[in-house]
């Protein structure tokens, strides 16, 4: 049996980039999948993909930064789908290179906090009774779980991108909160920090050679991660029992490059 | 020579009649009040969210960016550990905390070319009243020092020429609860 057979997942973002790559790895082992997604025009064709694979996946159009719209997500999942296992936000807007100094709130910060901190807490607002209700299914059958997508520069800052880094930063204090929370329901609360190849990264890489040769040459493992194979494998295994007993970590995924944690 | 302090409350208070130095300097509280927007996450609200993270944050930013273009060449934010440690039912808390303590590795990467250094001190919970408990090993593990904690010393030694080549760091003063 698939190892996420009956399992009903959301993932924020996955129009393109690691949120698709994550809801095409989980609807891969069985989970149905929610392609939350701001447009149609993006998370439609994902949807439609997964289907033609074999797997079970509809899109609803999602605004992450309106928690209103975040709830009718949820509720129309599980309206839909019956129950609500796996809430991936891997959603979020913004990373304009600034200087801090100059850096304006409406301009610089607003939209990361909105769709990194503010969405966070949205979802894990409206999911929640849902992931107690399935880590009260028999073992083996359910086991809610909240994967939050951070960020390397979560942990180590950012010289480009400041205030970046403290929208990511807050996620994981919003994990380890979590985790303590939702503990003694059975619920598990990570982060994934992925460094992939996702539109942004490969556009920029088509205009930058030279970026992409500085990335692969201060990477270990010497390439950018698969959105699905290599980002999508490590959200399966926090969205699986195998990971029952991980709560409030942050799995940096990103070939070895960043190793401060 | 003063420095110059952003923030209220006890901490900042204290900073402010305690911490002095040779070099233009600043130091920046950052706003987590433990005695408000508490509780479960089913029950937060977007204003709590607002409260407790979005307008603290936003002081945080602008607090650098007053420091930097006050001249400061030491610049100091202090926080809670809870942003580090995690907090039952204080996520929003925690958040802000972790948030303004990124921010700081942010701006010494971005500052630091110019001979400026930006570290974080963090304090226990308690001293932003917030409950110890709710960060599990800091309630279970005893503090390893006793006696009062004061954290104007590492203050004070951040603002100093003595600390001109550490930055983007953050130094726990706390007694030794969290580690």
């Amino acid at each position: 049996m698939s190892r996420l057979e009956g399992r009903v997942a959301i993932v924020t973002g996955a129009g393109q980039g690691v949120g698709e790559g994550i809801a095409r790895r989980l609807a891969r082992e069985g989970a149905v999948v929610v392609v939350a997604a701001r447009r149609a025009e993006t998370g439609e064709p994902v949807a439609t993909s997964i289907r033609e694979a074999g797997g079970r996946a509809e899109c609803i159009v999602t605004d992450v930064a309106d928690g209103e719209s975040v709830q009718n997500c949820v509720d129309e999942t599980v309206r839909r789908f019956g129950r609500l296992d796996i809430m991936v936000h891997n959603a979020f807007m913004g990373g304009i290179p600034h200087k801090l100094e100059n850096a304006r709130i409406d301009k610089h910060w607003t939209n990361m906090s909105r769709t990194g901190v503010w969405a966070s807490l949205f979802c894990a607002r409206a999911a929640m009774p849902h992931l107690v209700a399935s880590s009260k299914r028999p073992a083996g059958t359910g086991g809610g779980r909240l994967i939050l997508i951070t960020s390397p520069s979560g942990v180590e800052g950012s010289a480009n991108i400041p205030l970046y880094s403290p929208a990511k930063a807050a996620q994981r204090a919003i994990a380890k909160s979590l985790a303590r929370e939702w503990g003694p329901h059975g619920v598990t609360v990570n982060c994934i920090g992925p460094v992939a190849g996702s539109p942004a990264l490969l556009t920029a890489f088509e205009r930058n050679p030279a970026l992409q040769d500085a990335i692969e040459a201060r990477t270990p493992l010497g390439r950018v991660g698969d959105i699905t194979e290599d980002i999508g494998s490590v959200a399966l295994f926090l969205a699986g029992d195998d990971s029952a007993f991980v709560t409030g970590q942050t799995i940096i995924c990103d070939g070895g490059s960043f190793l401060g944690l | 020579m003063s420095v110059l302090v952003i923030g209220d409350g006890p901490v900042a208070e204290h900073i402010r009649a305690t911490v002095n130095s040779d070099v233009d300097a600043a130091v920046i509280v950052t706003d987590v009040d433990g005695r408000r927007g508490v509780g479960p996450i089913e029950t937060l609200d977007d204003a709590t969210i607002d409260a407790v993270f979005e307008q603290p944050m936003q002081r945080v930013i602008t607090g650098l960016q007053r420091a930097h273009a006050a001249g400061a060449k030491r610049i100091v934010v202090i926080v809670p550990t809870i942003g580090m440690s995690g907090g039952d039912r204080h996520a929003v808390h925690a958040a802000l905390a972790e948030a303004a303590r990124i921010t700081v590795k942010s701006a010494a990467r971005q500052w630091g070319a110019d001979g400026i250094t930006v570290n974080a001190v963090a304090l226990a919970p308690e001293e932003f009243g917030v409950d110890p408990k709710v960060s599990g090993p800091v309630a279970i593990a005893p503090r390893a020092l006793t006696g009062a904690v004061d954290p104007a010393n590492a203050v004070t030694w951040l603002c100093s020429d003595a600390a001109a080549h550490v930055t983007g760091q953050t130094v726990v003063c706390d007694g030794g609860l969290w580690m």
